[in-house]
């Protein structure tokens, strides 16, 4: 099981950016100049929890919020 | 010399292939050992050897490269949505490097094109074909890890952002554009 603050712990450190950065309601494109480091660090999270995602799953996700409870849902329903 | 709109084409070749290359380059920094990383490491030392081809042509042209703010490859992840994994991020860069390898074989058969731009899009296609193969050979491997059915579907989905993104691009660039559309 992982829980919101390990995915939020594992944001912060592929950002290289303080936890307090990362509230729930904080916009995934703000925290990044570009967007391919955003599919970096979706990548990077997969594979840190050893998760795999589809894009499918990520369409909804626009929040720090939003990702942390994809990421824990999944981890749930493959535990 | 080059007009206006061969200096921003070329620039934004230039400037699309900076963007590949730091991409794939990050990439594989963050992937494990094995045949994709090995195959993606010489696709974005191309990539950025490409840049320099181009930085070269622009400057042997009597020209300075423009800095462009977006690439195209931007438009694409706009288009199709940011990729989520391995398979998707190979699906859009094969779509992606077809489309390349199209625009720039159109762009060489310009009737009067100079001979500097033609040798450096005769160079760079020699090695996107490479690209289009190790990409395709990649996703083939994936079939049992994703199923050759979610690949094409994938694939379908990219296919179709990349008509809209070139049909955008062509219209907001058309005064820069038209003339490779003759």
């Amino acid at each position: 099981m992982i829980d919101k603050n390990a995915v939020k712990e594992q944001i912060a450190t592929f950002l290289k950016q303080p936890v307090s950065r990362l509230q729930d309601d904080t916009s995934l494109t703000s925290l990044v100049v570009e967007s391919f480091i955003l599919v970096e660090m979706i990548i990077d999270l997969q594979d840190a929890f050893g998760l795999r995602l589809v894009q499918e799953d990520m369409k909804d996700v626009k929040t720090v919020g939003d990702l942390t409870k994809l990421f824990v849902s999944r981890a749930g329903a493959a535990s | 010399m080059l007009d206006e709109n061969e200096l921003w084409v070329l620039s934004f070749y230039r400037s699309s292939e900076i963007s590949g290359s730091l991409f794939f380059g990050r990439l594989a920094r963050s992937m494990k050992p094995g045949a994709i990383q090995r195959d993606m490491t010489k696709h974005f030392s191309d990539e950025a050897a490409h840049a320099w081809y181009w930085t070269s042509c622009i400057e042997e042209l009597g020209a300075k490269p423009i800095k462009l703010s977006s690439s195209y490859q931007d438009q694409y992840l706009t288009a199709a949505g940011p990729p989520s994994n391995l398979m998707e991020i190979l699906g859009i860069t094969q779509v992606f490097e077809k489309r390349v390898v199209n625009q720039y074989g159109r762009h060489s058969q310009l009737p009067e094109i100079n001979p500097i731009v033609q040798n450096t899009l005769t160079k760079i296609m020699a090695d996107e074909k490479w690209h289009i193969e190790w990409i395709h050979d990649a996703l083939k491997l994936m079939e049992p890890e994703y199923s050759k059915d979610l690949i094409d579907k994938t694939l379908k989905r990219f296919w179709e952002a990349d008509q809209e993104v070139y049909r955008k691009t062509m219209q907001e660039h058309e005064q820069r554009l038209k003339y490779l559309v003759k």
